[in-house]
């Protein structure tokens, strides 16, 4: 019975399966708690914020499985909104796919800035991103002049997207910018699980040292991490653009932490070379069900939410840690010994001198 | 003079020459600026980050970080004024405030020095959590009003031109170089963030240096808030907020590595007076606050930045040296294949 | 391929040092410490560019200025601690440095032809696990099959037994000697002398960054080795002196420890040095650190000095005077960017506190200073960090460190490890000068020759299990290996 669960499920696999366990238990729980709580606009809503965290979030776990971490995505997500929806309010002719690109280039050239620092300018990332987080967020003030970005000078287009829907069954709506989130978390996860790229980057992140004596190319495949981390959070700065409209110089401030949180819970180790998107996605899901959730809830202040959510991200490390740890030993173990019992026939046969 | 060259070639010789160029600078744009009254007035604006940040040089020092303290200082700001609301005297509410402080920073050293989870992990969930207790508490509201004793502890002077705060800054200096080079404390916080494994088979208590500092760090981060709250005289669920990332900006920029083990109160001292002055610069020629939080965020950088690339110009010059150099004679012990 | 031919001339570490490699020769490579090995292994894996000279792969000069150059060239090494990556898999592991035409991962075709490749090898072991708790000689292996996956031409084998069980260097050789047949050039490097004889068709001799000699094997005698690596000829490498044999020090009596070992019984006395031998995997360093209280023993009973003790953590043993001087150097035994003084003070550095905590800086330092001249310890001040000393000298100053706790036990783990000749002889006089002086040694050795000459009485461990005991009169290399391998 232990073989089988060993031969079907890794630990990672088994951390996923709880957290979807978790999320349902935490659904079914305040759905005797909360009178109509699971109406599809309930999901709807669920759907759009986490669209937003999850595209950053997928940015995040790429960086963080180098064992690196990028500090500075809210800012490049406000810039990237701020940005975007300046140049929009004056070239309502734009074409909505050059504004996605305008966008993701925006970001792009972020991250590519913390890239060759970090990367190539061997500054920790941690330095780097604590510094461009505060560079990004006050080159926008300045040059916005602290001016707002509204959404009734924005092109029609744009203030109709969040509500685009392609799809719906039974009130719970498909719209396309949770499909767009969708779709780069299926994209990137199979990118990690099927590309060289993707399996070097938890090669950096679980031996670095390992992978500069493999002669893999650790330099460049951390860059990439952060010039696609940047790509992303331009990305997600279009969809935050799209779903709040009205963009001021503090958009997306200290969203870095919601993301390394949403990461986290979502089994991405904190020291590389462990995490999967899938995980991260579910990480985003659960923390946002629980927001959501807690306002509605009457029994305590929707002010709760931060604390609980703090509580959360403990426990989240702290299962890690004390639980998968033990597992991990647990199917070690059993390998080890599997070789140890080959070992001994072997020696039985082969007599020392 | 060769040690004085070696000592100036050091982080702290080139943050003490900026220093000087900067405060040269200030005083030739502005007549006033080095009165003792500027200088003070230098100080009150962060006083509070930098009383943190000498707790902050030992926790890093000590190869960890803790994210929560600005969250605590708001926690300890809005548990001073939630009590003072609720009638209790201030003096049991700011008793209160920093033994939350002290509940706090236990609570961190915990996880970290206890259980062994990754420091990083533990402070941002905790920054999340503190400042989630302090919006239980206050909700949307602002408290001030308080009595004029408080207000006064902020914002008068108390000896000379100095104020309370500026006071517990000098001390607490005084205090975390003698703590850092001159005990047997200092040492082990130095040991263990160059090996924690070394540490633990010398058998110094690894564990329990990490909960002293986490204590400490929790309850001088109260202590700031409490400070803060004099200072402001109004308290809000957001007060301190964001305060972390200078706070680790001040550390990071005395030369302290982030990985631990190395680094100096002297550092910190320069690197908080460079970034004081900075500021004040700036501000005499008009440039905002944000723009001076990007400029301070580009010199963290190029900090680290402009060593790299000398050392590695260096090395590379040294290669094309060797490289031009004529080939040696072929050496007779020589084994070879042909 | 007529062969390689190889001439380098950097400034320091290497001084216009020459070698050729043959295909098919495993030439063995020997020297002390900062003989200039390490420095060649990285220039010839392009980890390091050199200063001058070149380097020349079937009479063609190559360029080898990243390992990626090295890898397409066919040369790869494989290290004393294998680098692998523990998230990946096995599969992975072998064939992550591949550079396919494909960006994209056959998960199917990897596994089948990293399983081909450990066939060829003969070894069995699950391609989809991660190399996470993979033994050291499992990993070894997948660097092996790595390094054939990539059509190796030029091995460097640096220091590969050094912590395999006799059985797993058996199986190395094999290896070894399939790869020879093939015509691969293996250069093999080895602190350990009698396998160099064993295996190597040629031997050279580097000392201080120069090269001094290259000889086939038949005309090198161990003796004429290490006469041409220290430059001096070195007597009774391993004699442990007759000392008169005190009182019982320590007694333990069925010691054990979950998942670890279990039924450790010895006695160690005043004066006396007990070995533990054993293979890697014997779990003697468990009991070591069991006895300091690093990581407790669950039951069974140590009686120290006379008084029953339950030893639960380092600074308790300290205190009743037992020291251990950790295996691992680098990670466990000193802080490298500190000070020979402050390494030696740290254990007992509240010995060295004036009220509130301050620090006497002058006794620390009259501490360190003394056992520089004790220990002969070679460095100008005891202000440079540790870093900065060769191995041996590192050596020396965890010796002091311990010793300045004045313990009556002393527990060295592999206190010779990776240190010079020169240094090991000093090392093994000190340990005879400290049981003349009445303390008890515990000595946990790979090296047999070691244990057998240094100890008064060998404990023979086997996979956490005590195998028997020896006096010196009893053991032979051959009775230590037959119980440390269970056949005993």
């Amino acid at each position: 019975m232990g073989q089988t669960l060993r031969r079907h499920f890794r630990p990672e696999q088994i951390r996923e399966l709880s957290l979807v366990f978790l999320i349902l238990g935490v659904l079914v729980f305040f759905s005797t708690q909360i009178p109509n709580y699971l109406s599809p606009r309930f999901f709807n809503r669920i759907a759009s914020d986490v669209a937003i965290i999850a595209v950053v979030a997928i940015g995040q776990t790429l960086v963080i499985l180098t064992r690196n971490v990028d500090l500075s995505v809210g800012s490049i997500v406000g810039v990237t909104a701020y940005v975007v929806g300046t140049f929009l309010t004056g070239n309502h002719e734009l074409h909505p796919v050059l504004a996605v690109a305008m966008a993701i280039a925006i970001g792009a050239v972020l991250g590519t800035i913390n890239g060759v620092l970090i990367a190539y300018g061997r500054v920790p990332a941690i330095i780097t991103t604590l510094g461009t987080l505060a560079i990004y967020r006050a080159a926008l003030v300045e040059l916005s002049g602290a001016k707002t970005v509204v959404i009734d000078a924005m092109p029609r287009w744009l203030q109709e997207l969040p509500g685009v829907t392609l799809a719906s069954f039974a009130g719970l709506d498909v719209r396309l910018l949770v499909l767009i989130a969708l779709a780069a978390v299926i994209i990137f996860q199979l990118v990690l699980s099927f590309t060289n790229l993707g399996r070097r980057l938890y090669a950096v992140g679980s031996n670095p040292d390992g992978a500069r004596f493999a002669g893999l190319p650790s330099e460049q495949v951390v860059f990439i991490a952060f010039v696609l981390c940047g790509a992303l959070s331009g990305l997600a700065g279009f969809m935050f653009l799209a779903r709040f409209g009205n963009i001021t110089v503090v958009a997306a401030q200290g969203m870095e932490l919601q993301v390394i949180a949403a990461v986290v819970v979502g089994g991405v180790a904190i020291f590389g070379g462990q995490g999967t998107i899938i995980g991260a996605l579910l990480g985003a899901l659960l923390i946002n069900i629980l927001q959501q959730s807690l306002i509605r809830w009457i029994s305590i202040s929707a002010f709760w939410i931060d604390a609980l959510l703090g509580a959360l991200i403990l426990a989240a490390v702290a299962a890690d840690a004390l639980i998968l740890g033990r597992l991990r030993n647990l199917w070690a173990r059993s390998e080890v010994q599997m070789t140890e019992a080959d070992e001994k026939r072997v020696v039985g046969a082969d007599v020392p001198k | 003079m060769a040690r004085v060259i070696q000592r100036l070639k050091s982080w702290e010789g080139m943050l003490l020459i900026l220093l000087i160029g900067v405060i040269a600078f200030n005083a030739w744009q502005s007549p006033v600026y080095l009165s003792a009254q500027n200088f003070v007035n230098l100080f009150q604006l962060s006083i509070e980050k930098i009383i943190v940040a000498l707790v902050m040089t030992f926790v890093i020092i000590n190869g960890e970080i803790d994210l929560s303290v600005a969250s605590m200082m708001g926690l300890a700001a809005c548990m001073l004024a939630f009590l003072y609301k609720a009638g209790q005297p201030m003096v049991l509410a700011i008793v209160v405030a920093l033994f939350i402080g002290l509940i706090g920073g236990a609570f961190n050293g915990f996880w970290v020095a206890r259980a062994g989870l990754p420091s990083l992990a533990v402070t941002l969930a905790t920054l999340i959590m503190f400042r989630g207790l302090a919006r239980v508490l206050l909700e949307d509201r602002s408290i001030g009003d308080f009595p004029q004793w408080f207000d006064d502890l902020g914002q008068q002077t108390v000896i000379g031109p100095f104020t309370l705060s500026f006071l517990i800054f000098a001390v607490g200096l005084v205090v975390a170089i003698v703590v850092l080079h001159y005990t047997g404390f200092g040492r082990y916080v130095r040991v263990i963030g160059n090996s924690k494994d070394v540490a633990r088979y010398s058998g110094v208590q690894v564990p329990r240096v990490k909960m002293i500092l986490y204590s400490a760090s929790g309850l001088v981060a109260a202590l700031g808030g409490v400070l803060l709250a004099a200072r402001l005289g109004a308290v809000r669920g957001s007060t301190a907020e964001g305060f972390e990332l200078d706070i680790i900006t001040i550390v990071l920029l005395g030369g302290v590595s982030i990985f631990g083990g190395t680094g100096s109160m002297f550092g910190v001292l320069l690197s908080i007076l460079l970034i004081l002055n900075l500021r004040n610069g700036m501000g005499l020629l008009n440039i905002s606050g944000n723009a001076q939080t990007g400029v301070i965020g580009a010199l963290l950088i190029l900090s680290v930045l402009v060593p790299n690339i000398a050392s590695r110009l260096r090395q590379s010059f040294r290669t094309r040296q060797a490289a031009q150099a004529p080939p040696p004679p072929a050496v007779g012990k020589a084994v070879s294949a042909e | 391929m007529r062969g390689i031919s190889k001439r380098f001339d950097t400034t320091q570490a290497l001084e216009d040092v020459s070698l050729s490699l043959y295909p098919g020769e495993i030439h063995a490579l020997l020297g002390e410490n900062g003989a200039g090995k390490s420095t060649l292994i990285k220039i010839m894996t392009g980890v390091h560019p050199p200063d001058r000279g070149e380097i020349r792969l079937d009479e063609k000069p190559i360029s080898l200025l990243n390992p990626i150059q090295a890898q397409t060239h066919g040369i790869a090494a494989i290290y004393q601690e294998p680098m692998v990556f523990p998230d990946l898999t096995v599969a992975e592991n072998i064939f992550l440095t591949h550079r396919t035409r494909s960006p994209f991962v056959n998960w199917g075709r990897l596994y089948r032809d990293a399983e081909d490749i450990l066939k060829q090898l003969d070894v069995k072991l699950d391609v989809r696990q991660p190399a996470r708790g993979l033994t050291l000689a499992a990993q070894q292996t997948v660097e092996i099959a790595k390094a054939i996956s990539l059509q190796v031409r030029v091995l460097i084998m640096d220091e590969p037994t050094a912590s395999l069980s006799a059985h797993e260097v058996r199986q190395l050789f094999k290896l070894a000697n399939t790869l020879r047949k093939q015509g691969v050039a293996i250069l093999f490097i080895s602190h350990r002398m009698e396998e160099v004889f064993e295996i190597a068709d040629r031997v050279t001799v580097f000392r201080d960054g120069k090269w001094i000699s290259t000889k086939p094997r038949v005309e090198v005698t161990p003796d004429g080795a290490i006469r041409d690596m220290v430059g001096r000829e070195i007597h009774d490498l391993f004699a442990k002196t007759e000392t008169a044999r005190g009182e019982t020090l320590l007694s333990v009596k069925n010691l054990g420890k979950e998942r670890t070992f279990q039924g450790i019984t010895f006695d160690v006395h005043r004066g006396e040095v007990v070995g533990l031998a054993g293979l890697v995997g014997a779990r003697r360093t468990d009991v070591g650190l069991a006895l300091f209280g690093v990581e407790p023993a669950d039951v069974g009973e140590v009686v120290f000095a006379g008084k029953p003790v339950r030893i639960t953590a380092p600074q308790q043993a300290m205190k009743i005077g037992i020291a251990y001087a950790s295996e691992d150097r680098r990670a466990l035994g000193l802080v490298m960017p500190m000070s020979v003084t402050e390494n030696i003070s740290l254990p007992m550095l509240r010995e060295y506190l004036y009220g509130l905590g301050l620090i006497n800086f002058g006794a620390e330092k009259k501490t360190a200073m003394q056992f520089r001249e004790r220990l002969a310890i070679r460095t100008q001040t005891v202000d440079v960090p540790v870093a900065k000393l060769s191995g041996g000298n590192q050596q020396k100053v965890m010796l002091s460190k311990w010793l300045n706790v004045k313990p009556q036990l002393l527990i060295l783990d592999e206190p010779t490890r990776g240190i010079d000749v020169g240094a090991k002889a000093e090392v093994h006089a000190m340990i005879n000068e400290l049981a003349e002086q009445g303390l008890g040694i515990i000595l946990i050795s790979s090296d047999m020759p070691e244990v057998m000459g240094m100890s008064d009485r060998i404990v023979v461990m086997r996979e956490g299990r005590q195998m028997g005991i020896f006096t010196r009169a009893e053991a032979t290399q051959e009775t230590i290996l037959a119980a440390a391998m269970g056949q005993g």
